[in-house]
This record gives C-alpha cells, structure tokens and sequence, in this order.
C-alpha cells in the first residue's frame, strides 16, 4: 500500500470536517450569532490581567483596557503581578493612582493563582481575563457581554489575531487564528468550544465561584476551565467581533515550544480527567465531534508527517544514488517540459488541494466575519507552506512528553 | 433530526461528492492522457511509414538524405519522454502503455537499422548505444544507468541510445535481444557492437566507447526510456 493510499481516510475526515464547518456556519444559530447587536445593559465588569515578567507589555495592555467603551463605574481593571523579577512591578505602579485600576501583588505561583487572585479582588458580575502581551479594540467588551444574555451561557470568548505580525513565521499564525475565529463562531453556535483562551474570555462570576475557580490544568488552565464548564453542562458562547491581538512567537523553535504546551495540555486533560467527556452522548458536538476529531487529528498528522518524511527521504537517496558521479551542472539542472500532459493531477493531490482551499476559504471568512483589518495575503502564503511543515513538530513533541510523562516551562 | 445530525450528514455528501468530482478529474485527465497517447501512436505509425519509404528511396541514392534519416529525432525525444511519464502514470502493465511501448520499440529497431545502413553506405561512423533495461524490479542498477545515458546524450547530441525493456513481449525485439546475444544480466549495453553488462559509473561508461566517439559524433540522438 502507498503512504497516498494510507492518508486517503485522514484526508476525507479533514474535509469532512471542514464541511461540517461550512454547513454550520450556514445555519441559522451562527447566523443569529453573527446578527447579534450591542446591547445598552452594562452589567460590572472586572478583567484580571496576570502578570508574570510582562514589563515590556503590560503598560499598552493596560491602556488598551482603559480605552474600552464601557461605563467607567462599571469596569475595573485587576493588575495581578504573580511575582516577577523583571520591570513588571514598576511598570505597573504607573497605573496606580488610577481608580479603575487595581494592583496585586504575590509570590509567584502560576497564571492560575494570579487569576484566582484577582477574582477574589473583585465582587464584579463578570470577569474576563487578558494575558499581559495582548491588546483589545475600544468595542470588544460592548461585543461580548451581550453573548451571556442566556443564562447558561458559562463564557464568552473573543476574536483572536496577531499583533502586528513582522515575519513569515507570525503572518503564518495570524493566518492560523484567523481561522480558528472561524472555527470557535462556528462551533460556539452549536457549543462545541473546549477552549476559553486566555485572551479576552469573560466568566460569570457565580458560576466561576461554583466550580471552585481556576486549576493549574497542565499549563492550560484555560483549556481545563473550558473542560470544566462544558462537563458541568454549561456553554461557551463566542462573540466574533471581539476583536483582541496578541502577542505572537516569531521563531519557529518559540512557536514549537508554545504550541507544546498547548498541545500536551489538552491531550493530558482530555485524555486525563475529561476523558469521559469523549464520545458522550449528553455534551453533543464536543463529544460526539469536536474531541474525537481533535484527537485523530493529532495522531493522523504525525502518521501522514513521518510517511511522507520517509517517502520524501527513500526518493531523495534514490535522487542522490542516480546522480552520483554525473557532474553538478547537469545533476541539479531541471529537465522537465511545462505542458498539460505532465501535471500530476493524483487522487491524492487534488484531494489535498480541495482540503488547503477550504482552509484558506474559513480563513478569508473569519478575517470577514470579525471585520479584523489589514491585509491576510501573507498570511494565506506563509499558512500555505509553512503550518503543514511545523504542525507535526510540536504534535510530535507533545505526544512524546505526555507518552514520556515529560513537563516543559510555560515560557516560548 | 438535531441541528447537528443534519449538519454531519450533509458535510458526508459534501465529502463523498467531492471525492466524487476529485476521481472523476483524475479519470478525465487520464483518458485525456491516453487519447494524446492514441495521437502518438498515430504520429509513430506515419513515422514508420515514413522510415520505410525512406529506406526505399536510400536505396536508390543513400547518401543524399542522411540529414532526413534523423527527422524523427525530435519527435521521437518528445513521444519518449511522454511514454515515460505515462508509463509511471497509468501503470506499467495498462494495455495502452505496452502497446505504444512496443510501437516505439519497433521505431527505434528500425531507426537503429537505417543508421547501419546509412553508415555502411556512405562511410559515416555514427556512434549508437543499444541499452537493455528492466522495470521488473529486478535491475537495481537500470536507474543510475539510464540517468547516466541521459547525461551522455544531453552533453554529446550526436550519441544514438536507443532504450529497449527487456521484457517487452515483442517480436521482433527479442530477435535483437538474439542477435546481438544478450543475457538477462541487466542493464546491457551494446556499444558500437560491442556488448557490456552492469554499471558501475559514468567514467566506466564511458571507457567502453571507442576513443573520441562521444567528442566527434555528428548525427542526433532519439530519446531513451530508462
């Protein structure tokens, strides 16, 4: 059997998938979502910003809070500096003297505790955390609070992009967040989330204090907090035109490290304490879709990356043991002829087109549905080349340390 | 039906019918491949044709058209390659490949006797390369000797190789494959008559032509397979 054949199932299931998405996206409650107005309650609102050695950012993210569109009485912002040993402090002392804004200090212990610590600072009916290198537009929280008009809804999660992206590596991912704005509109509408990321998710309070606040979660303390939610029978609502930047990994071996612990984190808290979450019937798509299709996600790309690693190594000895001996200036030139007849146009090939085409579709569509500005161009390109290529490094990576029972830092 | 049971069935029609179109462009495509195939089978037998009356006319006057003996060159460098690809597209064992294979085999057995005669004729000493490959597996060496050949006739125009899978059910192929008593030790070479086996480099390969016959050959080449 060939490594095509052996990807064939993995591809119909990512176009199935992405399908699936689509068809979503079409149906009347992402079409709600997307037709839902501000709205004039503004109920009390607390953003705890945990700060871990953040000097260089918590300034221009404090700043973009303050710059929120909110009643001032109604809007507090909680500075938690979860012991850092750089600038952070007197950066935050800036700050000070402004009545919206309230500061923590503790000894450090972990993004979870510095969140727990500023709920317990605020009596708030709502708090929303944002990490320290992410900045929000002015409208984000008007777009946000109306999505817990419902009861049950849990959380709310906001539109992410990269700020500023410089090189090939961060337009790759803003490309990448860009679709995930598609994916989590689209799978909210139907509560599918298991994610509340730390950019900009807003909490009801009382249901945070129910479930007893947030938990270390394997470095993902957002990920088991949304695992949290959805096990307890809550939702979690997603508002698209949250708009939020962050700050963004520019080397490959940052972006590897990151996505690690990202990685690993779900697989030891889906695999872990919320493993009866999977294939259970009563939490719908998150169950019965979403966390299966993850999973085989993970582990279909790390097959199809290592077949076609091994493919692409077998051919290129094979390359090298044809030229040995001939002389390089005809060794390395190209001998092809550019015509019809010569494209190679398998199954495989055309099927795995029709697959990046549709990811790059639900990209175009989420820069439209969050009305995010600036151009996606290089991000389409870079998303092109480049994810396929690094995915599977820090899938491989995670798999290895969960597999291992191997911990890394939190820092990329 | 839930909202999201309905959603899951209609993404599997879309899946299936996509795969559906996929499959059905890659058979388009490869019968469009095999429909140009059937045009070089057609261009060969005019070739052929052509080759035969040509031997007829040299009878008569064989030194005059030497430069149209190699008219067929060009052509024949393009329906190579094409076969190549297609032969690696559509399988070796698609009943259209072999057929344009043995068509294309007889072309070069033909051209590689007007050669002959032509040089016997008119005194010319045109240097050909008789190269016996196998796509059965069972030539570990055939890809490197065939890549080595490619260099030659790129790097030395006036080389004549002309390519023959040893395994063809062909005729008049295995009269060659008799007449110039060739073993299955593949790859073989025939070089100006002389027979050789095995590859082991291009600077062996290229010992085994006569002394300054890759610098001083003047006549064009036909394409090879391997």
């Amino acid at each position: 059997m060939s490594y095509q054949m052996l990807t064939l199932p993995f591809l119909f299931l990512a176009i199935f998938f992405e399908s699936f998405v689509l068809v979503t996206l079409l149906s009347k409650p992402a079409r709600a979502a997307r037709g839902r107005g501000p709205v004039d309650e503004t109920p009390s609102v607390a953003v705890i910003v945990p700060c871990w050695n953040e000097a260089t950012t918590i300034a221009a993210t404090c700043a973009s809070l303050l710059a929120l569109d909110y009643p001032a009485d109604k809007l507090e912002i909680v500075l938690v500096d979860d012991g850092s040993t750089d600038a952070t402090p007197a950066a935050m002392t800036a700050f000070e003297e402004n009545p919206r804004v309230r500061i923590i200090r503790k000894e450090n212990g972990g993004k979870h505790t510095a969140l727990n610590a500023g709920i317990a600072a605020t009596s708030a009916e709502f708090v929303g955390c944002l990490d320290a290198d992410s900045f929000v537009e002015p409208d984000a929280l008007r777009e946000i609070i109306p999505c817990f008009a419902r009861p049950e809804v849990a959380a709310v999660t906001a539109a992410m992009s990269v700020h500023q992206p410089k090189n090939l590596i961060q337009h790759m991912q803003n490309a990448e967040y860009t679709f995930g704005i598609t994916l989590r509109h689209t799978l909210a509408s139907i509560n599918g989330l298991y994610v509340t990321p730390g950019p900009f998710s807003f909490y009801r309070r009382s249901i945070i204090d129910e479930l007893g606040g947030f938990r270390h979660g394997h470095q993902t303390e957002d990920m088991e907090m949304a695992l949290r939610l959805q096990r307890s029978g809550y939702e979690i609502e997603n508002a698209p035109r949250a708009r939020v930047y962050t700050k963004s990994p520019d080397t490959a071996l940052k972006l590897i490290k990151q996505r690690t612990r990202w990685t690993s984190g779900f697989l030891r808290n889906v695999l872990g304490e919320y493993r009866s979450l999977i294939g259970n019937r009563r939490r719908g798509v998150l169950g019965m879709l979403v966390l299966p299709t993850s999973i085989i996600a993970i582990g279909s790309s790390i097959l199809l990356f290592l077949t076609m690693l091994f493919e692409l190594g077998r051919s290129l000895v094979a390359a090298i043991e044809v030229r040995a001996g001939i002389p390089l200036s005809y060794a390395l030139a190209p001998h092809g002829s550019f015509d019809w007849f010569y494209f190679p146009a398998s199954f495989f090939i055309l099927l795995s087109l029709s697959a990046l085409l549709t990811s790059l579709t639900l990209i175009i569509i989420g820069k439209r549905i969050s009305k995010t500005p600036g151009s996606i161009g290089l991000g389409l390109i870079s998303y092109t080349f480049l994810y396929g290529l690094l995915v599977p490094l820090w899938l491989m990576r995670a798999t290895a340390d969960v597999t291992l029972g191997k911990n890394r830092g939190w820092r990329w | 039906m839930s909202l999201v049971t309905r959603n899951v069935l209609i993404a599997l029609l879309i899946t299936v019918a996509l795969a559906g179109t996929v499959a059905y462009a890659v058979d388009y495509l490869n019968r469009a491949r095999v429909a140009e195939l059937s045009t070089i089978e057609d261009q060969i037998s005019i070739d052929t044709l052509s080759l035969d009356t040509q031997f007829s006319l040299l009878a008569a006057a064989p030194c005059d058209s030497v430069a149209s003996s190699t008219t067929l060159t060009g052509e024949l460098s393009d329906l190579g390659n094409r076969l190549s690809y297609a032969e690696d597209q559509l399988g070796t064992n698609n009943p259209q490949v072999v057929r344009l294979k043995e068509q294309y085999s007889l072309l070069e057995i033909r051209d590689y006797l007007l050669t002959k005669q032509l040089a016997s004729a008119c005194g010319t000493k045109p240097v050909t390369v008789l190269y016996f490959y196998s796509n059965a597996g069972d030539c570990a060496d055939c890809n490197k000797a065939g890549y080595a050949l490619s260099y030659l006739r790129t790097t030395y125009p006036a080389l004549r190789v002309y390519s023959f899978d040893y395994n063809l059910d062909l005729g008049a192929l295995k009269t060659l494959i008799a007449v110039t008593k060739i073993n299955d030790s593949l790859p073989a070479f025939v070089i100006d008559g002389k027979r050789s086996y095995g590859f082991t480099s291009l600077e062996d390969l290229e010992q085994q032509f006569p002394k300054g016959a890759l610098a001083t050959s003047t006549v064009t080449a036909p394409n090879t397979k391997q």
